[in-house]
């Protein structure tokens, strides 16, 4: 098994990096950049606890093989504080008590981040579909349709 | 996870070299959404290489040529959900990718990857049957076409070579006098794969007769198929809800037929007839 060479970038920063080609953009963000915001739920494309945004949308990153993330542009959910605070989508989190151990949070808050660029103001029914790909192992699910509604509302002032 | 060397071809002439050079020791990765997780399993024994085409842009595209609509393989269901003319053109299709995994699967997760699957149950397979879809599979030396329910041996099956690569779909436009819809009965939600799915188009003529019926009942069958016989009972004739009960009744008797009578076969029965009957009075304007 030959280690590949991979470019990528991860919240604005570009990497280059020798990995070996059975690794997941999962293993890479974690194991190899310590973007430990990032999950491991599954492994099978279920839960989304593992979820980046790549070139623009949200993926699992456990579903994609390193060299597949060769050159593309990676989110996670370390990008979102800034100088000025946390993400208004962190503060709707923690404002809705959406979040109890928080395994499924960053993932939640990607999807959110996606869900919102493309619908200011969602229905609760369209953020239950935007969120149909992340489970919530605590099952607080009520608050974090709140969150998200919070959110948007936030956003849009 | 099992260990493979990874090969990326700059373009689609390289792709067919390296599946050609390397037959049968290699694999085509596309979305990866099935394919990782089998690859976890180390269910490949002979994979040596991985030839990934998800860089390759000359897979990845909607057009429109003359009275077909082609999708390229590496197109992701997202874009197809997304995609003016296949909603304009084929509803259907619209209809079964939107009911494809969750987002995240939806942007990775492309129509060649679930038709090479080949589960019974895939949501956009189904719709394809119903489209009289061809695939276009070519190899280094050759290119040939298939209609899509010839395309399986049977579940996870699909006939296709180790040197060969499934380049296209595509099918013809429907015009706005066809009605058609697609319905899926899941075990929750979300992110379910279908355990019963049925898409069916119908076309009535002037007279209120039924011009053109296609049923494709998807995941009752080992092999997806049009239900050719339940259409025949209606063909031609004014449909009414005698007519469709009996295509109900018949449809979930076939099920048994090709199936075999199993645990869910008391649960699937009545599922698969009523379904059946909801998808038919919708697309025959049958109160
Ligand atoms: S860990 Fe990737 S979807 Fe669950
Ligand atoms: S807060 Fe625990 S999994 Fe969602």
């Amino acid at each position: 098994m030959q280690k590949i060479e991979i470019n990528l970038t991860v919240n604005q920063r570009s990497y280059e990096l020798k990995v070996k080609p059975n690794k997941r953009l999962l293993d890479v963000l974690r194991n190899d950049l310590n973007f430990t915001g990032v999950k491991e739920g599954c492994g099978i494309g279920e839960c989304g606890a593992c979820t980046v945004i790549m070139d623009g949308e949200i993926v699992n990153s456990c579903m994609v093989l390193a060299g597949q993330a060769r050159d593309s542009e990676i989110i996670t959910v370390e990008d979102l504080e800034s100088e000025n605070g946390l993400h208004p989508i962190q503060k709707a989190f923690i404002d809705a008590g959406a979040v109890q151990c928080g395994f499924c949070t960053p993932g939640m808050i990607l999807s959110t981040l996606n869900l919102l660029k493309e619908n200011s103001n969602p229905t609760r029914s369209e953020i239950k579909d935007g969120l149909e790909g992340n489970f919530c192992r605590c099952t607080g699910y009520k608050q974090i349709i709140d969150a998200v509604e919070l959110a948007a509302e936030m956003m849009r002032d | 996870m099992q260990e493979f060397n990874f090969l990326q071809p700059e373009n689609y002439r390289e792709a067919l070299n390296l599946l050609n050079e390397y037959h049968g020791k290699s694999k085509i990765i596309a979305g990866g959404t099935d394919l990782i997780v089998d690859l976890r399993k180390e269910k490949y024994t002979d994979l040596k290489y991985l030839i990934d085409i998800s860089k390759l842009d000359e897979l990845e595209y909607i057009k429109e040529d003359g009275e077909y609509i082609k999708i390229g393989s590496y197109t992701n269901h997202k874009s197809i959900t997304k995609s003016d003319l296949v909603n304009k053109y084929a509803k259907i299709l619209t209809l079964g990718c939107s009911e494809i995994g969750s987002p995240q699967i939806r942007n990775r997760g492309t129509i060649g990857g679930n038709i090479i699957t080949g589960s019974p149950c895939a949501d956009s397979v189904t719709p394809l049957v119903a489209l009289n879809a061809i695939i276009v599979i070519e190899s280094k030396e050759q290119k040939r076409e298939v209609p899509i329910e010839e395309f399986y041996e049977g579940p996870y099956r699909p006939k296709i070579k180790a040197n060969e690569l499934l380049k296209e779909v595509y099918f013809k436009k429907l015009d706005n006098s066809y009605q058609g819809d697609f319905i899926k009965v899941k075990r929750r939600n979300a992110v379910s794969k279908a355990r019963i799915n049925i898409a069916a188009l119908g076309k009535i003529d002037q007279a209120g007769k039924v011009f053109d019926i296609r049923l494709a009942p998807g995941s009752i069958t080992p092999k997806p198929q049009r239900f050719k016989s339940v259409e025949e009972l209606v063909k031609g004739r004014e449909p009414d809800n005698e007519i469709i009960e009996k295509m109900g009744q018949k449809v979930a008797e076939i099920m048994i037929d090709k199936s075999g009578y199993r645990w869910s076969t008391e649960y699937k029965r009545p599922v698969i007839r009523d379904l059946t009957k909801r998808i038919l009075k919708t697309v025959l304007e049958v109160e």
